[in-house]
């Protein structure tokens, strides 16, 4: 089942390079400020819809990763 | 995301309003907030430096990051991390008010100075923005200060504890510490009303994650004007709050705790906005997330603070006359530093 995720990085080209990834796998991605319901930290984020989550492989620029649900967000990793 | 606009918009018409407010309770013309200024006043205020005009304790730097402590606190959002290039962090903390002492104050006096008429400031703004998109070329091209651990409880208090003591020295005023008896110093509201007033701006800059830098970035990366909106909030509040009390002057002469040497405004607020950008956020961003537990922010923070000191100590700082040559060297000497910290933690080897 294809579910929306949201990784955010400790920098600002992680989040490039891991949207650079999934394009690269022909999916959507959306490089994005952070939503301030999901952190209080103001960088960049990577919203993408994908069937796992791991679609783009881990990285050490990776924060954490949540899956949009109806209640908010579910952590799903942290780096 | 629409709420989060009318949220930041909000915040920002208080601010403005507050900004304002503290002008007319006694602060200096267009100097409601100036955080690159308070710092400077606070390291004077404990002899950090002895420029006579800009010694004071400023309950505002104090209230800011406690208001944020608070909020965070109140939110869940205190998280203590830290470890992400602390000394690189202090380095560009230092450069950035070396820029900030050129132009004569941070980049949210630039918005109030803006608000008052002062069109130097508007020559500040460009420069500010330039700077930011040098920054932002290296952003896009790999610049990471590397990523940030956990860090104990006790590591995140520290900074919120040391401006409680702050506080107190103000307050208990020992014959140690520095009040100016004349100068931009000695220009302050009472004590409460700065406190209050900063612990406020401080909530509402956690709240919203308020940032001069941030929304000039995000409209130039995103194409997101969230950021921004409370930047022009403040802007457009504070201009109708000069228009009101009667202290509008649109002009370049003739400003308060201003200088007219747009070469030299321009360079200070490029070397504001270069170094910043590189950091991650504006000096007040800094404040508010040393609230939050981040102590990479405190270590920016006391950048600031030591930078301020040299600006005096070594005759780097403007005045209404005008830039010295030795702040136009350390501006340049800023340039040049921060972008061998750009190009460093931009261009290297992966493993």
């Amino acid at each position: 089942m294809y579910h929306t995720y949201i990784a955010t990085f400790f920098s600002h080209f992680g989040a490039i390079r891991f949207s650079r990834e999934l394009k690269k796998k022909g999916m959507k991605a959306t490089v994005m400020p952070v939503p301030r319901n999901l952190s209080s930290s103001c960088g960049t984020c990577v919203s993408y819809e994908s069937e796992n989550w791991d679609a783009a492989g881990i990285s050490e620029e990776l924060e954490q990763i949540v899956r949009v649900v109806d209640e908010g967000y579910q952590k799903v990793y942290e780096g | 995301m629409k709420n989060e606009k009318i949220t930041i918009g909000i915040a920002g018409i208080l601010i403005g309003i507050i900004a304002v407010g503290l002008v007319f309770f006694g602060n200096p013309a267009n100097m409601g907030f100036c955080i690159a200024c308070f710092i400077r006043d606070t390291a004077g205020g404990l002899g950090l430096h002895r420029a006579a005009p800009v010694q004071y304790i400023r309950p505002e730097i104090i209230g800011l990051v406690l208001g944020a402590f608070l909020m965070a606190v109140g939110r869940k959002e205190f998280s203590v991390k830290g470890g992400s290039s602390p000394v690189t962090r202090f380095v560009l903390g230092f450069f950035v008010m070396i820029g900030c002492l050129m132009f004569l104050g941070c980049p949210f006096r630039m918005i109030l100075r803006m608000a008052g008429g002062d069109l130097n400031a508007y020559i500040g703004l460009v420069g500010f923005a330039a700077g930011i998109l040098v920054g932002i070329f290296f952003l896009n091209n790999g610049y990471t200060l590397k990523r940030t651990y956990k860090q104990s409880t006790s590591e995140g208090l520290m900074f919120p504890v040391i401006q409680v003591v702050l506080l107190v020295l103000l307050v208990a005023a020992p014959a140690f510490i520095f009040f100016s008896e004349e100068g931009p110093g000695s220009k302050h509201a009472a004590v409460i009303i700065s406190l209050a007033a900063g612990l406020i701006v401080g909530a509402a800059a956690q709240l919203t994650r308020l940032c001069m830098v941030g929304g000039i970035r995000d409209m130039i990366l995103f194409k997101e004007s969230k950021l921004l909106i409370g930047f022009v909030a403040i802007f457009a509040a504070a201009l109708i709050g000069n228009l009101a009390l009667g202290s509008f002057n649109l002009a370049m002469a003739g400003q308060p705790i201003a200088h007219t040497d747009g070469l030299w405004n321009f360079l200070g607020m490029l070397l504001v906005g270069y170094g910043c950008a590189l950091l991650g956020g504006c000096p007040l961003r800094q404040l508010v997330l040393s609230g939050e537990g981040n102590v990479d922010s405190a270590v920016t923070v006391l950048g600031l603070a030591a930078g301020a000191a040299f600006c005096h100590n070594f005759g780097l700082a403007s005045s209404a006359e005008g830039p010295t040559a030795n702040g136009k060297i350390a501006v340049i000497i800023g340039i040049v530093v921060v972008t061998v910290i750009a190009a460093a933690n931009t261009f290297r080897k992966e493993k």
